[in-house]
């Protein structure tokens, strides 16, 4: 079967990728990426179980966590986005967090409907406050801190990695050439010459 | 305009939508005043110069749905707070109040 | 001409090493960096910058700030050319090029002047009086008319080629004004750690501080000012933006900003924006935004020469020009003081100083008496001589003595007005202070406080105190520990002032609001008609209708308008201005969002192939749809829809509907929630089927329709339509969260993570045998009309498969996994070449869906019930849902609505027009007898003619009737037939296969 094998797509069509210590911007493809809902009732059994299989906190605020291979992102009260590398074995978080959460959360593939790219550098935040309206200011905003917010209009989700700083941007895939072209002009002034 | 918003703190209006009055509570479709409550529901509306109980929803956000007290008069915003956690406590007073009218 | 022979030999905070060559009115002259154009004009003797608005009459360069209402000029040219701009705020770069506006042929003599002596036909409310009659020619003669004679500068007609952006700042307290009391408190709530942002409009911060030439510290201020940016600049919680306006201030501590980036260079550095509007989020605010010298009203205040006093301070200290070489200053207030040590340090000849109170001062007969300057008191300037620049003035003393003087520049002050703008956009009301002779800040928005001459508090050492004491009090506010302030020594220049609001008398216009041309006559014959009120006042004679909002001339007016009154001036009204402060280019307001980045696009998964294919892209919404894929040879679109829609009739089409909203609802009571949101039940709905399914509003509307599909006990996949998704998913979360918190519900939008393709057609079976696995058995028998699965294609990929038709044929959807919708619409095309297999658009899908009479968006208006639309046997009569009861009212199932129907033309060979009405077959045109409308229409090749659908009262039971399709805008009128609203397959075979 493997000549009818289907190529995937990267959601970025127009993206150019960056690097340079004040910005780099790089997409984020490969990923394997579950929303996870609790059930009424069910969030400390959820906990439970991550802890038990990852050994990490769900965040029950705006924040990320990693460990055990998967970082989760709160996504929303009792929600959360969990994320890894789908890597060479395929990995697919939807059928391994379906399996462990059945009957307690709500477990939806969100791998295609996702699209991330991640920002580094100095200048970041100064890109990034060109079209996210959060401060993002380190005095304001935690070393792991999520927001669910929008970018020049198109919804995203945003967390930070590092004290660089590092930030990862999700945005649903459709919007992800208007993302690049808006990120393009915000950064200009620092890649262009 | 800015929310605080439970989940995600302080937004800009921009990231909400406005739905209308939190003030009513959806009525028991099989009651004999059904078609009248129902209006009421749906339609009447004092619209008071001052305080407002509105619903927002967090769209650009959480999706949180919110029950924000909001002085239409200057913007001033009171209080912002789950539309869930409001309903339910609702819900809990409605059957409180239910059982002790009705206690034997 | 000897260059630049009025600039000083020394002084000023230009730069002497750095000449820059500019160009007015194509003269070439120089100035130095640092000069605006203004005082590089003033420095090479050029006065004369422009014409009025109405009158043509010439004007000059009257203030040295933003709140400049003369010298406006068209800067830059072609593309770049902006008209209106000040050019006492353009700093100039290296081959600037500016003109003079409002004049012709040339600035000196202007044929358009004769305005000036028509002037009694332009007074106030000369468009309501002067050309009411006859109506008719409004448009064709007056107004065009007007429109040459009246008016500033052009716009350049040409696409904007600068780039702008928008930013969004926080800060802990915004300041806005850098000089010594904005200064003050962004160093006082910088020294405590707070966030803090510091805006100042001009290109250097100090303000009044430098303009007035004061001392702080026992040095100039010039060198405290720049200690205080050292300081600040070390601060790493300080940013401070120069060049940039908070122009407005709105709810929850926001203000716009804009900073002019580029403004002041030949062309924008490579990667900068020529404007960055910044919206600024701020937990305090402190308006230290200093305060507007008035003028006086006098005869022909507004020749070019007559300057504002403290305008004269700045050209002199800021800039070291000399502004004239004779001088009278005319003013009302100590501050004349100043203004003459400043002239007598330029080495210009102070003629006299007019001063309309009896004493000045101890301080200003001091300065006087130094020189010898002559003080003429209790007397007023009653007139200017001079018509393209001052020549002299007439004197007039209270004892009505009058006198002429030679000069060629006036130096008036009437007092100054607190720029309280920003403290009353949020409807603060200000209040009138009598020692000021202006209103202050009143009660301010949370979070807001005013210093120095912005809050009223007008001496050097008053300001200095309250920036301090409001910084302190901001950082305090914000949760910061401010140390004790220590205020520098300074002394307070005194502001003793006292009113003078017009001078009567002398020959020729006493102008208050000089961008509008609204002189004091104007005034009176207000007040004579009756419009005394400031708002009709406003109105009936343009007065602060100007670009400049009447900064320099709201508060004459009001005082003016109040001595004909005979009210006191806070009776007679107050200043309250809307944003913004000064004119902000709508381009910075757009910032990004222009052109292709106007809103964002969604693409959908087959975006890149359709393209590839040449197909037409329709929005909907966001969206970018394929609307139809034309081929070569083919001459329009509809030879192409026509192919489309017979190729799915007749073999397979393949089209990508993954734009409707999909949305995954789990939970125990999955079930029970989507009974309650459908009209139809849910809860019956088979594992691995799928049902049609209406939503409708609480108050009995159809809100939207589309597919349910159950996948497991507690897992349904529901679709939207695509205009709706966002909507209906909002009302979903609302159900959830708000009407039925207690059940066990989770929703996730899965719109995008799935490409979906519809695949339709007698041949679409065939075809996807072709790519779905063989361990799937997709017989009619395993896999019947309306079945739903998940099964997985290509060797393993995992998809979704529906049986669902929206053609009227066999048909399936068949979804994937997004990043493989680009792979999976290639492999469909090129396995079903020899099944003569298409790409449809949205145009061959509405086609279909009409044929089949199948309701979509304009069917489903809003304002239609399912009994309209002939899904009244859907509503479940056996549970409660959203839209039940008051779906029940009478008037919604009154069977006089209108109700869809089928329509064909009577002749066969007549198109068809949506939005025609319908009209009884003999019914005259009138709105009384209407009968409804035609919602959709569409040529459908399966039965050569058009055909339509349409709301019809009673419709339904109508059929073969004949009525008028009436469409007076297009100048259409179709006889045409009642029919069922379904034309193709009634009994519904094909599609069950």
């Amino acid at each position: 079967m493997a000549d009818q094998a289907l190529a995937a797509q990267s959601a970025f069509s127009e993206l150019k990728p960056v690097q340079s210590a004040a910005l780099s911007i790089e997409v984020r493809d490969g990923l394997t990426i579950a929303s996870i809902a609790a059930g009424k009732g069910k969030a400390a059994d959820v906990r439970a179980v991550m802890q038990k299989a990852f050994g990490i906190d769900l965040p029950d605020r705006p924040l990320r966590v990693e460990g055990g291979g998967i970082s989760v992102i709160w996504h929303g009260p009792d929600q959360w986005l969990a994320i890894a590398p789908r890597g060479a074995g395929d990995r697919d978080l939807e059928s391994e967090l379906a399996a462990l959460l059945d009957g307690i959360a709500a477990v939806t593939d969100q791998s295609d409907g996702r699209a991330v790219v991640r920002l580094s550098g100095s200048c970041v935040r100064d890109v990034l406050a060109k079209g996210v309206p959060v401060d993002l200011h380190a005095s304001a905003f935690a070393s792991n801190g999520v927001a669910i917010t929008h970018a020049s209009h198109i919804g995203i989700v945003l967390w930070q990695i590092d004290e660089t700083p590092t930030f990862e941007i999700a945005l649903f895939r459709s919007f992800a050439d208007s993302f690049a072209h808006w990120l393009a002009h915000a950064s200009v002034e620092f890649t262009a010459g | 305009m800015r929310f605080n918003c439970p989940c995600c703190g302080e937004r800009g209006a921009e990231e909400f939508v406005y739905h209308g009055d939190a003030a009513a509570t959806r009525p028991d479709a099989n009651s004999p005043t059904a078609m009248a409550d129902f209006i009421a529901y749906t339609y009447e509306r004092t619209n008071a110069a001052g305080v407002h109980r509105e619903l927002w929803y967090h769209a650009a956000g959480c999706h949180l749905w919110l029950v924000v007290a909001r002085n239409v008069m200057n913007h001033q915003i009171i209080s912002v707070a789950r539309a869930r956690d409001v309903a339910l406590a609702q819900t809990a007073q409605a059957t409180c109040g239910a059982q002790s009218n009705g206690g034997t | 001409m000897p260059f630049q022979r009025h600039r000083m030999p020394v002084g000023g905070l230009i730069d002497r090493s750095r000449k820059i060559r500019f160009a007015f009115d194509g003269v070439n002259y120089a100035g130095y960096a640092g000069d605006t154009l203004a005082s590089a004009l003033l420095a090479n003797g050029v006065k004369l910058t422009g014409r009025s608005f109405k009158y043509h009459r010439p004007r000059g360069i009257m203030s040295a700030g933003s709140e400049e209402p003369n010298a406006l000029v068209e800067l830059r040219t072609g593309a770049y050319r902006e008209a209106n701009t000040k050019a006492t705020t353009i700093e100039i770069f290296e081959g600037l090029k500016a003109s003079s506006q409002n004049r012709w042929p040339s600035l000196a003599f202007d044929v358009m002047a004769i305005n000036s002596l028509l002037s009694p036909v332009f007074v106030a409310g000369f468009y309501y009086k002067t050309f009411m009659w006859p109506a008719a020619l409004w448009e064709k003669l007056y107004e065009p008319l007007i429109r040459r004679a009246a008016g500033l500068g052009r716009a350049s007609a040409q696409s904007d080629p600068d780039t702008y952006e928008k930013a969004t700042a926080f800060c802990d307290v915004l300041v806005i004004g850098g000089g010594p009391a904005g200064l003050s408190a962004a160093l006082q709530a910088g020294r405590s750690g707070a966030r803090v942002l510091l805006a100042d409009e001009n290109a250097t911060l100090g303000g009044r501080a430098i303009d007035d030439g004061a001392d702080i510290d026992g040095l100039p201020a010039a060198q405290w000012v720049s200690s205080a940016i050292t300081e600040l600049a070390s601060l790493k919680n300080v940013r401070v933006f120069k060049r940039t306006t908070v122009f407005g201030a709105y709810d929850g501590g926001t203000f716009g900003a804009v900073e002019r980036v580029s403004d002041h260079l030949a062309k924008a550095p490579t990667g900068q924006p020529r404007q960055r509007l910044w919206h600024v989020v701020a937990k305090q605010s402190i308006v230290a935004a200093g305060a507007t010298e008035r003028p006086i009203v006098f005869a022909n205040n507004d020749r070019p020469g007559v300057m504002l006093a403290g305008a004269v301070r700045t050209y002199i200290n800021r800039y070291g020009v000399r502004p004239g070489q004779r001088a009278v200053v005319f003013a009302n207030n100590d501050y004349a003081a100043s203004t003459v040590a400043s002239l007598n340090k330029a080495g210009v000849d102070v003629v006299a100083l007019v001063d309309s109170r009896e004493t000045p001062s101890e301080g200003v007969r001091a300065i006087l008496n130094a020189r010898g300057t002559r003080l003429i008191s209790s007397a007023v300037i009653s007139s200017v001589s001079g018509k393209l620049r001052v020549k002299g003035v007439t004197v007039r003393t209270a004892d009505g003595r009058t006198e002429t003087l030679a000069c060629d520049l006036v130096a008036m002050s009437g007092g100054w007005t607190p720029n309280i703008q920003l403290t009353t956009h949020l409807g603060g009301k200000p209040v009138w202070l009598d020692a000021i002779g202006s209103f202050v800040p009143g009660k301010l928005p949370p979070g807001m406080s005013a210093a120095g001459a912005a809050s009223g508090a007008m001496g050097l050492r008053d300001a200095l105190e309250s920036g301090l004491a409001s910084g302190s009090a901001a950082a305090r506010a914000a949760g910061f520990t401010p140390a004790a302030s220590v205020v520098p020594r300074v002394e307070n220049d005194s502001s003793a002032f006292a009113p003078l609001w017009r001078v009567d008398g002398g020959r020729g216009k006493a102008f208050v609001d000089m961008q509008n041309d609204v002189a004091v006559g104007d005034i009176e014959l207000a007040n004579r008609e009756g419009f005394r009120s400031v708002e009709h006042l406003k109105r009936y004679t343009t007065l602060g209708m100007a670009t400049d909002q009447g900064r320099t001339a709201n508060v004459n007016a009001l005082a003016i308008m109040a001595g004909l009154t005979g009210k006191p001036i806070p009776e007679t009204g107050m200043t309250m201005a809307r944003p913004p402060y000064t004119p902000v280019a709508i381009g910075a307001f757009a910032g990004h969002h222009r052109g292709k980045a106007f809103k964002a696009t969604r693409r959908p998964p087959s975006y890149a192939w359709s393209k590839e294919q040449g197909a037409v892209f329709v929005e909907t919404g966001l969206w970018l749809r394929p609307g139809f894929f034309p081929r070569a040879g083919e001459t329009d679109w509809l030879q192409t829809v026509t192919r489309e829609v017979n190729t799915v009739r007749n073999a397979v089409g393949v089209c990508d509907v993954s734009t409707l909203g999909k949305i995954d609802v789990q939970g125990r009571d999955a079930a029970a929630f989507l009974d309650k949101l459908y009209m139809n039940g849910m809860k019956s709905l088979a594992i691995g089927r799928a049902r049609y399914g209406c939503m409708l509003r609480e108050d009995g509307m159809l809100m939207d329709d589309g597919t349910v599909a159950r996948l497991g006990e507690n897992h349904y996949v529901v679709t939207t339509t695509t205009a709706n998704a966002v909507k209906v998913s909002q009302h979903m979360e609302l159900c959830q969260q708000w009407l039925w918190p207690e059940l066990d519900v989770q929703m996730i939008s899965a719109t995008e993570q799935w490409a979906q393709y519809a695949v339709a057609g007698p041949k679409s079976r065939g075809l996807l045998q072709r790519v779905a696995d063989p361990a799937f058995d997709i017989s009619d028998a395993a896999f019947p009309y309306m079945q739903s699965g998940v099964i997985s294609v290509l060797g393993g990929i995992k998809a979704r498969l529906f049986r669902l038709s929206f053609s009227g044929e066999r048909a399936y959807e068949i979804a994937v996994p997004a990043r493989f919708g680009d792979a999976l619409i290639r492999r469909l095309m090129e396995a079903g070449k020899d099944l003569g297999v298409c790409a449809y658009g949205t145009e061959a899908l509405g086609v279909m869906r009409i044929e089949k009479g199948h309701i979509s968006g304009p069917e489903l208006n809003g304002t239609t019930t399912p009994h309209d639309v002939g899904l009244s046997g859907m509503v479940s009569t056996k549970k409660d849902f959203i839209g039940r009861v008051l779906g029940g009212r009478p008037g919604l199932i009154d069977p006089d609505r209108p109700a869809l129907v089928g329509l064909r033309p009577v002749d066969r060979t007549e198109r068809l027009r949506s939005g025609a009405h319908f009209l009884g077959r003999h019914a005259s045109a009138t709105a009384g007898n209407d009968e409804g409308h035609m919602t959709s229409v569409a040529y459908s090749p399966s039965l050569g003619h058009w055909i339509g659908l349409g709301l019809l009262k009673r419709g339904p039971q109508r059929t073969g009737e004949i009525v008028r399709a009436y469409d007076p805008v297009r100048s259409g009128d179709t006889l045409v037939e009642v029919v069922a609203p379904c034309f193709i397959d009634t009994a519904g075979e094909r599609l069950r296969g």
